[in-house]
């Protein structure tokens, strides 16, 4: 499906949703949700905890659905934010994360990218933030992806890379200001 | 190696927003910041600004079809009437708006409660309407003497799955927990030492719904449905 019109069909539905309109919840669900399952079962590693994840994640768009600002944010942004605290959250609750794997300070790791596939690729946004991401440190691109895709905290990284949880702070830290001041200019 | 941040570039508000965004905090760290995103907006700004630089990255992850049923859960769960309450509240018109509609709709429950006391009192009880939808869900009287507060459904509709959380909010937009509330009937809740400074005109009541047994967290953790300012007698 054409981005633009998707983004707007999920936009214009989460506009519906504050009046109580059950169909438009349903709509957002049939446009997000294996992307949004894809997402939690990524981080979690288990279906039926990625199923109760996804569950909250709609109830909690059934809640704050107008809070969203359309003007603002993409609706796949807020509702990747959501799905990604959500597993987060439940990750923390229950016990660290699954993905514990050593990770080497040096060598590339796949997160197996399929730009083709999702409502978000292909944009200017994701080309950006792919570009500075090439351009940082591998150690700083396999902590980063550790977080974001794993869902592990700084100790699971310094456990992970074989680090002082210092030294990882201060990899994330400066790989975040790279990214940011990559992604501005 | 240090813990704070060292490398000059970005203040620590916005390293911590980057951290949460990016989702390697844990335990206290992380609620910290989920409270700052909860009340401050400019903070809650620079982590939708850091969702929104990292979110791209998620192409990298393949969406995969939940099962057929999941839907149906959802739709299960779904509150049986009413339109959804904001969880954001304390940030929305509706709930700024619903606050002066409170206040005034005051007036006749006061002049009964004086009518019916035939005098008027040496510390004047502090009365709340708690209303939100339109309708006024329950009617609390601090009673200051007492260090309590008692609590009268009016309105409201029980919730299946969850119970009516009450909580105070006093000026720094802090909710406090006061108690659970009944729909069938109403309560007196002793208000705790600590909070009774708290308890003065123009703080303000709120309802939310959390589940059986109260909020896990000490914090509203769902649907806030109804508000209410204490005022004077």
């Amino acid at each position: 499906m054409d981005l633009d019109a998707n983004r707007s069909l999920i936009a214009t539905a989460l506009a519906r949703i504050p009046g109580g309109d059950r169909a438009a919840l349903q709509t957002v669900y049939r446009l997000t949700s294996a992307k949004l399952f894809g997402v939690a079962l990524r981080i979690l590693g288990e279906r039926s905890e990625a199923e109760d994840v996804v569950q909250e994640v709609y109830l909690t768009v059934w809640r704050k659905a107008e809070q969203f600002d359309a003007g603002r944010a993409s609706p796949m942004t807020w509702l990747i934010a959501i799905a990604r605290n959500r597993a987060i959250d439940r990750l923390r609750a229950t016990r660290s994360s699954r993905h514990m794997e050593p990770i080497d300070s040096a060598a590339e790791i796949a997160d197996g990218a399929d730009p083709a596939d999702s409502m978000l690729e292909k944009s200017e946004d994701s080309a950006r933030l792919y570009g500075c991401l090439d351009g940082l440190a591998v150690h700083e691109r396999n902590a980063l992806r550790g977080a974001f895709f794993d869902g592990n905290t700084y100790d699971d990284l310094a456990a992970r890379m074989n680090v002082p949880l210092g030294t990882m702070k201060s990899w994330v830290r400066r790989a975040m200001i790279k990214l940011k001041s990559c992604l501005e200019t | 190696m240090s813990d704070t941040a060292d490398h000059s570039g970005l203040p620590a508000d916005e390293l911590l927003a980057a951290e949460y965004a990016l989702g390697v905090l844990a335990g206290a760290e992380r609620a910290a910041a989920e409270q700052r995103i909860a009340r401050e907006g400019v903070f809650a700004a620079m982590v939708a600004e850091w969702e929104a630089r990292l979110s791209p990255w998620a192409t990298g992850i393949a969406p995969v079809p939940p099962p057929p049923q999941l839907w149906d859960n959802i739709a299960a769960a779904l509150p049986a009437h009413a339109a959804p309450a904001s969880s954001g509240w304390w940030q929305s018109l509706a709930f700024w708006r619903g606050l002066s509609l409170a206040s005034g709709a005051l007036a006749a429950a006061c002049i009964g409660v004086l009518i019916y006391r035939g005098n008027v009192p040496e510390h004047p009880p502090l009365m709340a309407s708690i209303d939100g939808g339109g309708h006024r869900h329950f009617v609390a009287t601090v009673d200051l003497a007492r260090g309590s507060i008692a609590v009268a459904p009016a309105a409201f509709a029980a919730d299946a799955t969850r119970v009516p959380e009450l909580w105070l909010i006093p000026a720094d937009g802090r909710p406090r927990p006061l108690g659970l509330l009944r729909a069938d009937g109403g309560v007196v809740i002793t208000i705790p030492q600590a909070l009774r400074p708290f308890a003065t005109r123009d703080a303000v009541l709120a309802v939310s719904l959390e589940p059986s047994g109260g909020s896990p967290t000490g914090q509203p953790t769902g649907p806030v449905i109804a508000t209410g300012k204490l005022t004077n007698l």
